[in-house]
Protein backbone atom coordinates (compact mmCIF):
# COMPACT_ATOMS: atom_id res chain seq x y z
CA UNK A 1 0.00 0.00 0.00
CA UNK A 2 2.81 2.21 0.50
CA UNK A 3 4.80 1.40 -2.26
CA UNK A 4 1.45 2.53 -4.19
CA UNK A 5 0.89 5.62 -2.38
CA UNK A 6 4.49 6.46 -2.90
CA UNK A 7 4.32 6.16 -7.01
CA UNK A 8 1.11 8.36 -6.68
CA UNK A 9 2.73 10.80 -4.72
CA UNK A 10 5.84 10.51 -6.98
CA UNK A 11 4.04 10.97 -10.18
CA UNK A 12 2.36 13.89 -8.66
CA UNK A 13 5.55 15.67 -8.10
CA UNK A 14 7.01 14.34 -11.45
CA UNK A 15 4.54 15.97 -13.45
CA UNK A 16 4.49 19.19 -11.20
CA UNK A 17 8.21 19.54 -11.45
CA UNK A 18 8.09 18.69 -15.21
CA UNK A 19 4.90 21.17 -15.73
CA UNK A 20 6.93 23.99 -14.18
CA UNK A 21 10.06 23.27 -16.46
CA UNK A 22 7.95 23.31 -19.71
CA UNK A 23 7.14 27.32 -18.17
CA UNK A 24 10.40 27.41 -17.36
CA UNK A 25 11.96 27.49 -20.40
CA UNK A 26 9.00 29.91 -21.89
CA UNK A 27 10.75 32.54 -19.89
CA UNK A 28 13.80 33.37 -18.11
CA UNK A 29 15.22 29.72 -16.23
CA UNK A 30 16.19 31.46 -13.44
CA UNK A 31 13.30 33.73 -12.84
CA UNK A 32 10.95 30.48 -12.20
CA UNK A 33 9.65 29.99 -8.55
CA UNK A 34 9.36 25.94 -8.78
CA UNK A 35 6.48 25.77 -5.77
CA UNK A 36 6.31 21.89 -5.89
CA UNK A 37 9.86 21.67 -5.87
CA UNK A 38 10.27 23.43 -2.75
CA UNK A 39 7.63 21.06 -0.89
CA UNK A 40 8.80 18.30 -2.73
CA UNK A 41 11.60 15.27 -1.72
CA UNK A 42 15.10 15.46 -2.61
CA UNK A 43 18.07 13.86 -2.09
CA UNK A 44 20.02 16.66 -0.97
CA UNK A 45 19.66 18.38 2.67
CA UNK A 46 19.01 22.64 2.42
CA UNK A 47 21.84 24.51 4.43
CA UNK A 48 22.24 28.16 4.40
CA UNK A 49 23.53 29.23 0.83
CA UNK A 50 27.12 29.60 2.13
CA UNK A 51 27.92 26.05 3.46
CA UNK A 52 28.77 23.79 0.30
CA UNK A 53 26.61 25.52 -2.37
CA UNK A 54 23.25 25.55 -0.07
CA UNK A 55 23.13 21.26 -0.70
CA UNK A 56 24.40 18.91 1.34
CA UNK A 57 24.06 15.90 -0.82
CA UNK A 58 22.73 12.29 0.73
CA UNK A 59 24.01 8.95 0.58
CA UNK A 60 21.76 6.58 -2.53
CA UNK A 61 20.95 2.82 -1.29
CA UNK A 62 19.81 0.94 -4.34
CA UNK A 63 18.35 -2.22 -4.22
CA UNK A 64 18.37 -3.47 -8.07
CA UNK A 65 18.07 -6.07 -10.40
CA UNK A 66 20.95 -5.90 -13.12
CA UNK A 67 20.52 -7.60 -15.91
CA UNK A 68 21.95 -10.94 -15.98
CA UNK A 69 19.32 -11.54 -13.41
CA UNK A 70 20.89 -11.30 -10.04
CA UNK A 71 19.68 -8.83 -7.26
CA UNK A 72 22.56 -6.48 -5.16
CA UNK A 73 22.60 -4.09 -2.73
CA UNK A 74 24.60 -0.89 -4.04
CA UNK A 75 25.26 2.23 -1.54
CA UNK A 76 26.91 5.28 -3.21
CA UNK A 77 27.59 8.58 -1.08
CA UNK A 78 25.54 11.01 -3.60
CA UNK A 79 24.13 10.87 -6.38
CA UNK A 80 27.19 12.29 -8.02
CA UNK A 81 28.87 9.61 -7.23
CA UNK A 82 26.74 6.99 -8.58
CA UNK A 83 27.02 8.50 -12.10
CA UNK A 84 30.85 8.38 -11.89
CA UNK A 85 30.75 4.53 -10.48
CA UNK A 86 29.14 3.72 -14.18
CA UNK A 87 26.81 1.33 -12.90
CA UNK A 88 23.73 3.84 -13.10
CA UNK A 89 22.86 6.48 -16.04
CA UNK A 90 20.78 9.28 -15.50
CA UNK A 91 17.47 9.23 -18.17
CA UNK A 92 16.27 12.28 -19.60
CA UNK A 93 13.95 12.42 -16.83
CA UNK A 94 16.17 12.95 -14.08
CA UNK A 95 15.45 8.94 -12.86
CA UNK A 96 18.12 6.70 -12.27
CA UNK A 97 18.60 3.21 -14.03
CA UNK A 98 21.24 0.68 -14.41
CA UNK A 99 23.82 1.62 -17.06
CA UNK A 100 24.17 -2.36 -18.45
CA UNK A 101 20.20 -2.97 -18.32
CA UNK A 102 17.92 -4.76 -15.48
CA UNK A 103 15.86 -2.22 -12.95
CA UNK A 104 15.95 -1.08 -9.38
CA UNK A 105 13.67 -2.38 -7.18
CA UNK A 106 13.33 -0.83 -4.47
CA UNK A 107 15.18 2.49 -3.70
CA UNK A 108 16.18 3.21 -0.39
CA UNK A 109 17.84 6.23 -0.43
CA UNK A 110 17.85 8.81 2.24
CA UNK A 111 16.10 11.73 1.20
CA UNK A 112 15.79 15.06 2.93
CA UNK A 113 12.35 14.13 4.69
CA UNK A 114 13.49 10.75 6.02
CA UNK A 115 16.14 13.29 7.84
CA UNK A 116 13.79 15.32 9.24
CA UNK A 117 11.75 12.20 10.23
CA UNK A 118 14.48 11.14 12.14
CA UNK A 119 15.26 14.49 13.38
CA UNK A 120 11.70 14.35 15.04
CA UNK A 121 11.60 10.71 16.39
CA UNK A 122 15.56 11.68 17.51
CA UNK A 123 14.00 14.91 19.98
CA UNK A 124 10.60 13.32 21.02
CA UNK A 125 13.31 10.26 22.11
CA UNK A 126 15.73 12.76 24.13
CA UNK A 127 13.78 14.95 25.46
CA UNK A 128 11.72 12.10 27.02
CA UNK A 129 14.86 10.44 27.97
CA UNK A 130 15.81 13.18 29.90
CA UNK A 131 12.30 13.46 31.41
CA UNK A 132 12.20 10.09 32.70
CA UNK A 133 15.56 10.83 34.38
CA UNK A 134 14.27 13.34 36.35
CA UNK A 135 11.47 11.31 37.35
CA UNK A 136 13.90 8.60 38.14
CA UNK A 137 15.11 10.55 40.49
CA UNK A 138 12.32 11.40 42.58
CA UNK A 139 11.95 14.93 41.31
CA UNK A 140 8.68 15.08 40.16
CA UNK A 141 7.37 12.04 42.39
CA UNK A 142 8.36 13.22 45.87
CA UNK A 143 8.73 16.90 45.59
CA UNK A 144 6.64 18.78 42.41
CA UNK A 145 8.07 19.40 39.02
CA UNK A 146 11.11 21.71 39.18
CA UNK A 147 11.75 23.62 36.23
CA UNK A 148 10.33 24.86 32.90
CA UNK A 149 11.37 21.92 31.21
CA UNK A 150 9.57 19.61 33.58
CA UNK A 151 6.47 21.14 34.25
CA UNK A 152 6.04 21.89 30.05
CA UNK A 153 6.44 18.11 29.43
CA UNK A 154 4.27 16.88 32.44
CA UNK A 155 1.74 19.38 31.51
CA UNK A 156 1.98 17.90 27.70
CA UNK A 157 2.22 14.00 28.90
CA UNK A 158 -0.73 14.52 31.52
CA UNK A 159 -2.47 16.01 28.50
CA UNK A 160 -2.16 12.99 26.19
CA UNK A 161 -2.74 10.41 29.25
CA UNK A 162 -6.13 11.86 30.44
CA UNK A 163 -7.28 13.56 27.64
CA UNK A 164 -6.41 11.63 25.07
CA UNK A 165 -5.73 7.95 26.26
CA UNK A 166 -8.07 7.44 28.99
CA UNK A 167 -11.04 9.51 27.58
CA UNK A 168 -11.36 7.40 24.69
CA UNK A 169 -9.54 4.04 25.61
CA UNK A 170 -11.34 1.61 28.01
CA UNK A 171 -10.03 2.24 32.04
CA UNK A 172 -7.88 -0.31 32.56
CA UNK A 173 -5.84 -0.51 28.89
CA UNK A 174 -5.29 3.00 28.34
CA UNK A 175 -1.95 3.22 29.99
CA UNK A 176 -0.68 0.49 27.49
CA UNK A 177 -1.08 2.68 24.50
CA UNK A 178 0.13 6.01 26.11
CA UNK A 179 4.18 5.51 25.08
CA UNK A 180 2.82 4.71 21.56
CA UNK A 181 0.16 7.97 21.62
CA UNK A 182 3.07 10.42 23.54
CA UNK A 183 5.70 8.98 20.51
CA UNK A 184 3.35 10.20 17.88
CA UNK A 185 1.99 13.57 19.18
CA UNK A 186 5.60 14.73 20.05
CA UNK A 187 7.03 13.06 16.88
CA UNK A 188 4.48 14.79 14.52
CA UNK A 189 4.73 17.89 16.46
CA UNK A 190 8.22 18.64 15.83
CA UNK A 191 8.42 17.47 12.35
CA UNK A 192 5.37 19.67 11.50
CA UNK A 193 7.12 22.59 13.32
CA UNK A 194 10.28 22.20 11.31
CA UNK A 195 8.60 22.82 8.53
CA UNK A 196 8.79 26.55 9.69
CA UNK A 197 12.28 27.08 10.01
CA UNK A 198 13.84 28.41 7.01
CA UNK A 199 15.66 25.96 4.69
CA UNK A 200 14.02 22.62 6.41
CA UNK A 201 11.64 20.36 4.97
CA UNK A 202 8.13 19.42 6.32
CA UNK A 203 8.25 15.66 6.51
CA UNK A 204 4.98 15.54 7.07
CA UNK A 205 4.22 17.24 3.86
CA UNK A 206 5.41 14.19 2.46
CA UNK A 207 1.94 11.03 1.70
CA UNK A 208 4.67 8.65 2.01
CA UNK A 209 5.55 9.90 5.83
CA UNK A 210 2.19 10.02 6.87
CA UNK A 211 0.71 6.92 4.96
CA UNK A 212 3.78 5.25 7.26
CA UNK A 213 2.66 6.56 10.81
CA UNK A 214 -0.81 5.90 9.65
CA UNK A 215 -0.18 2.57 8.90
CA UNK A 216 1.22 1.95 12.46
CA UNK A 217 -1.44 3.09 13.55
CA UNK A 218 -3.60 0.28 11.49
CA UNK A 219 -1.44 -2.21 12.71
CA UNK A 220 -1.74 -1.55 16.15
CA UNK A 221 -5.40 -0.99 15.97
CA UNK A 222 -5.93 -4.55 13.89
CA UNK A 223 -3.71 -6.30 16.78
CA UNK A 224 -5.75 -4.84 19.88
CA UNK A 225 -8.87 -6.03 18.49
CA UNK A 226 -10.77 -7.46 21.03
CA UNK A 227 -13.41 -10.73 19.76
CA UNK A 228 -16.14 -8.11 19.66
CA UNK A 229 -14.17 -6.20 17.14
CA UNK A 230 -14.04 -9.25 14.79
CA UNK A 231 -17.12 -10.20 15.30
CA UNK A 232 -18.62 -6.58 13.89
CA UNK A 233 -16.43 -6.68 11.29
CA UNK A 234 -17.39 -9.98 9.95
CA UNK A 235 -20.90 -11.22 11.31
CA UNK A 236 -22.83 -7.81 12.44
CA UNK A 237 -24.56 -9.02 15.98
CA UNK A 238 -28.39 -9.16 15.96
CA UNK A 239 -29.05 -8.11 12.48
CA UNK A 240 -30.42 -10.50 9.59
CA UNK A 241 -28.65 -12.54 7.52
CA UNK A 242 -28.95 -10.45 4.25
CA UNK A 243 -27.69 -6.92 5.73
CA UNK A 244 -24.85 -8.90 6.94
CA UNK A 245 -23.94 -9.69 3.16
CA UNK A 246 -24.31 -5.51 2.67
CA UNK A 247 -22.32 -4.62 6.05
CA UNK A 248 -18.91 -7.15 6.10
CA UNK A 249 -17.88 -5.79 2.72
CA UNK A 250 -18.73 -1.96 4.22
CA UNK A 251 -17.26 -2.79 7.29
CA UNK A 252 -13.88 -4.56 6.04
CA UNK A 253 -13.44 -1.19 3.70
CA UNK A 254 -13.77 1.09 6.43
CA UNK A 255 -10.87 -0.98 8.89
CA UNK A 256 -8.89 1.09 5.58
CA UNK A 257 -10.57 4.02 4.97
CA UNK A 258 -9.99 5.14 8.41
CA UNK A 259 -5.52 5.08 8.60
CA UNK A 260 -6.30 6.46 4.61
CA UNK A 261 -8.39 9.36 6.03
CA UNK A 262 -5.79 10.02 8.91
CA UNK A 263 -2.66 10.04 6.30
CA UNK A 264 -4.76 12.13 3.66
CA UNK A 265 -5.77 14.65 6.45
CA UNK A 266 -2.42 15.43 7.83
CA UNK A 267 -0.46 15.56 4.47
CA UNK A 268 -3.09 17.66 2.83
CA UNK A 269 -2.72 20.27 5.90
CA UNK A 270 0.90 20.47 5.89
CA UNK A 271 0.76 20.57 2.19
CA UNK A 272 -1.99 23.50 1.86
CA UNK A 273 -0.15 25.79 4.54
CA UNK A 274 3.31 25.34 2.41
CA UNK A 275 1.70 25.77 -0.49
CA UNK A 276 -0.43 28.72 0.98
CA UNK A 277 2.34 30.34 1.94
CA UNK A 278 4.62 30.10 -1.12
CA UNK A 279 1.22 31.62 -3.16
CA UNK A 280 0.44 34.64 -1.34
CA UNK A 281 4.31 35.79 -1.16
CA UNK A 282 3.86 35.11 -4.93
CA UNK A 283 1.64 36.73 -5.55
CA UNK A 284 4.16 40.04 -5.49
CA UNK A 285 6.14 38.89 -8.53
CA UNK A 286 2.65 38.16 -10.30
CA UNK A 287 1.68 41.94 -9.75
CA UNK A 288 5.27 42.90 -10.38
CA UNK A 289 4.72 41.40 -13.80
CA UNK A 290 1.57 42.64 -14.31
CA UNK A 291 1.38 46.16 -13.01
CA UNK A 292 4.73 47.09 -12.74
CA UNK A 293 7.06 47.54 -9.60
CA UNK A 294 5.01 50.56 -7.70
CA UNK A 295 2.08 47.83 -7.58
CA UNK A 296 4.74 45.34 -6.45
CA UNK A 297 5.84 47.03 -3.24
CA UNK A 298 2.06 47.82 -2.72
CA UNK A 299 1.26 44.19 -2.35
CA UNK A 300 4.42 43.20 -0.77
CA UNK A 301 3.16 45.19 2.07
CA UNK A 302 -0.11 42.99 2.02
CA UNK A 303 1.62 39.94 1.15
CA UNK A 304 3.97 40.16 3.69
CA UNK A 305 2.21 40.91 6.75
CA UNK A 306 -0.63 38.13 5.80
CA UNK A 307 2.61 35.77 5.49
CA UNK A 308 3.57 36.71 9.15
CA UNK A 309 -0.10 35.93 10.37
CA UNK A 310 -0.10 32.83 8.06
CA UNK A 311 3.00 31.92 10.08
CA UNK A 312 1.33 32.06 13.07
CA UNK A 313 -1.22 29.96 12.00
CA UNK A 314 0.85 27.73 10.88
CA UNK A 315 2.35 27.34 13.78
CA UNK A 316 -0.98 26.16 15.89
CA UNK A 317 -2.09 24.17 12.98
CA UNK A 318 1.06 21.95 13.34
CA UNK A 319 0.37 21.31 17.23
CA UNK A 320 -3.39 20.68 16.78
CA UNK A 321 -2.31 18.59 13.26
CA UNK A 322 -0.42 16.49 15.69
CA UNK A 323 -3.25 16.32 18.27
CA UNK A 324 -5.87 15.47 16.03
CA UNK A 325 -3.77 12.48 14.63
CA UNK A 326 -3.00 11.39 18.18
CA UNK A 327 -6.59 12.05 19.30
CA UNK A 328 -8.05 10.02 16.41
CA UNK A 329 -5.54 6.91 16.54
CA UNK A 330 -6.55 6.60 20.41
CA UNK A 331 -10.16 6.69 18.93
CA UNK A 332 -10.02 3.77 16.42
CA UNK A 333 -7.56 1.95 19.17
CA UNK A 334 -10.50 2.58 21.40
CA UNK A 335 -12.88 1.28 19.52
CA UNK A 336 -11.09 -1.78 18.51
CA UNK A 337 -10.38 -2.76 21.95
CA UNK A 338 -13.67 -2.06 23.35
CA UNK A 339 -14.22 -4.76 25.64
CA UNK A 340 -18.26 -5.24 25.94
CA UNK A 341 -21.04 -6.09 22.80
CA UNK A 342 -22.98 -3.21 23.66
CA UNK A 343 -26.01 -5.10 21.45
CA UNK A 344 -27.30 -7.04 23.81
CA UNK A 345 -30.18 -5.92 25.77
CA UNK A 346 -30.32 -4.91 29.57
CA UNK A 347 -26.47 -5.11 29.33
CA UNK A 348 -26.07 -1.07 30.59
CA UNK A 349 -28.54 -2.25 33.49
CA UNK A 350 -26.33 -5.15 34.13
CA UNK A 351 -22.68 -3.53 33.98
CA UNK A 352 -23.64 0.23 35.00
CA UNK A 353 -23.97 -1.11 38.95
CA UNK A 354 -20.89 -2.50 38.53
CA UNK A 355 -19.21 0.26 36.78
CA UNK A 356 -20.18 2.40 39.31
CA UNK A 357 -18.95 0.29 42.20
CA UNK A 358 -15.41 -0.06 40.60
CA UNK A 359 -15.17 3.79 40.12
CA UNK B 1 -11.03 21.39 -18.90
CA UNK B 2 -9.15 19.71 -16.24
CA UNK B 3 -8.15 23.48 -14.27
CA UNK B 4 -12.01 24.41 -14.93
CA UNK B 5 -13.08 21.14 -12.78
CA UNK B 6 -10.84 21.59 -10.42
CA UNK B 7 -11.63 25.35 -9.63
CA UNK B 8 -15.07 24.82 -9.60
CA UNK B 9 -14.45 21.26 -7.26
CA UNK B 10 -12.61 23.22 -4.99
CA UNK B 11 -15.26 26.39 -4.69
CA UNK B 12 -17.94 23.13 -4.04
CA UNK B 13 -15.72 21.15 -1.31
CA UNK B 14 -14.95 24.71 0.37
CA UNK B 15 -19.16 25.19 0.54
CA UNK B 16 -19.61 21.78 1.94
CA UNK B 17 -16.70 21.86 4.35
CA UNK B 18 -17.38 25.85 5.85
CA UNK B 19 -21.15 25.07 6.00
CA UNK B 20 -19.97 21.66 8.11
CA UNK B 21 -17.59 23.22 10.33
CA UNK B 22 -19.95 26.25 10.39
CA UNK B 23 -22.72 24.47 11.68
CA UNK B 24 -20.47 22.30 14.66
CA UNK B 25 -19.50 25.63 15.86
CA UNK B 26 -22.59 26.83 16.24
CA UNK B 27 -23.81 23.99 18.03
CA UNK B 28 -20.27 24.43 19.97
CA UNK B 29 -21.16 27.69 21.16
CA UNK B 30 -24.29 27.62 21.64
CA UNK B 31 -23.68 24.50 24.23
CA UNK B 32 -21.00 26.35 25.93
CA UNK B 33 -23.29 29.09 26.35
CA UNK B 34 -25.57 27.23 27.86
CA UNK B 35 -23.71 24.47 29.84
CA UNK B 36 -20.47 26.99 30.52
CA UNK B 37 -18.99 23.81 32.84
CA UNK B 38 -18.70 21.35 29.95
CA UNK B 39 -17.25 23.80 27.81
CA UNK B 40 -14.16 20.96 27.72
CA UNK B 41 -15.92 18.36 26.62
CA UNK B 42 -17.81 20.01 23.87
CA UNK B 43 -14.70 21.41 22.54
CA UNK B 44 -13.16 18.08 22.18
CA UNK B 45 -16.07 16.61 20.80
CA UNK B 46 -16.08 19.72 18.32
CA UNK B 47 -12.67 19.08 17.54
CA UNK B 48 -13.35 15.61 16.79
CA UNK B 49 -16.40 15.82 14.55
CA UNK B 50 -14.23 19.02 12.86
CA UNK B 51 -11.20 17.00 11.83
CA UNK B 52 -13.77 14.19 10.11
CA UNK B 53 -15.36 16.86 7.85
CA UNK B 54 -11.91 18.25 7.21
CA UNK B 55 -10.75 14.97 6.02
CA UNK B 56 -13.93 14.74 3.42
CA UNK B 57 -12.70 18.04 2.58
CA UNK B 58 -9.19 17.58 2.35
CA UNK B 59 -9.63 14.58 0.22
CA UNK B 60 -11.67 16.43 -2.41
CA UNK B 61 -8.85 19.28 -2.67
CA UNK B 62 -6.68 16.52 -3.07
CA UNK B 63 -8.85 15.40 -5.94
CA UNK B 64 -8.78 18.95 -7.49
CA UNK B 65 -5.13 19.20 -7.65
CA UNK B 66 -4.71 16.18 -8.91
CA UNK B 67 -7.13 17.74 -11.31
CA UNK B 68 -5.34 20.81 -11.65
CA UNK B 69 -2.35 18.82 -12.56
CA UNK B 70 -3.76 16.55 -15.23
CA UNK B 71 -2.99 13.54 -13.35
CA UNK B 72 -5.09 10.86 -15.24
CA UNK B 73 -5.68 12.18 -19.26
Amino acid sequence: MVQTLRRVFLTLLFLSISTSNTFASEQDEAQVLDVMGTVADHNYFKVPGFINGGKIYLPRIFYWESAEGESKLSAYLSTKSVLESGEFVETEEGALVPANGGHIIVDLSITSHLIYFWMGMLLALVLTVMAAGRYKRGIGRTVEPQGAFQNMFEVLFVFIRDDVARDNIDHHKADRYVPFLFTMFMGISFMNLFGLLPWAATATADLTVTATLAFVTFVITQFSGTKDYWAHIFWFPGVPTWVRVILTPVEILGMFTKPFALAIRLFANMLSGKIMIIAILGLVFIFADLFGAGAAYGVGIFSVSLTVVLYALKAFVALLQAYIFTLLSAVFIGMAAEDHAHSEEGYYTEHSAEEVSAN
Amino acid sequence: MGLLAAGIGAGIVALGAGLGIGMIGKAATESIARQPEASGDIRGAMILTAAFIEGVALLGAVICILLALGIGQ
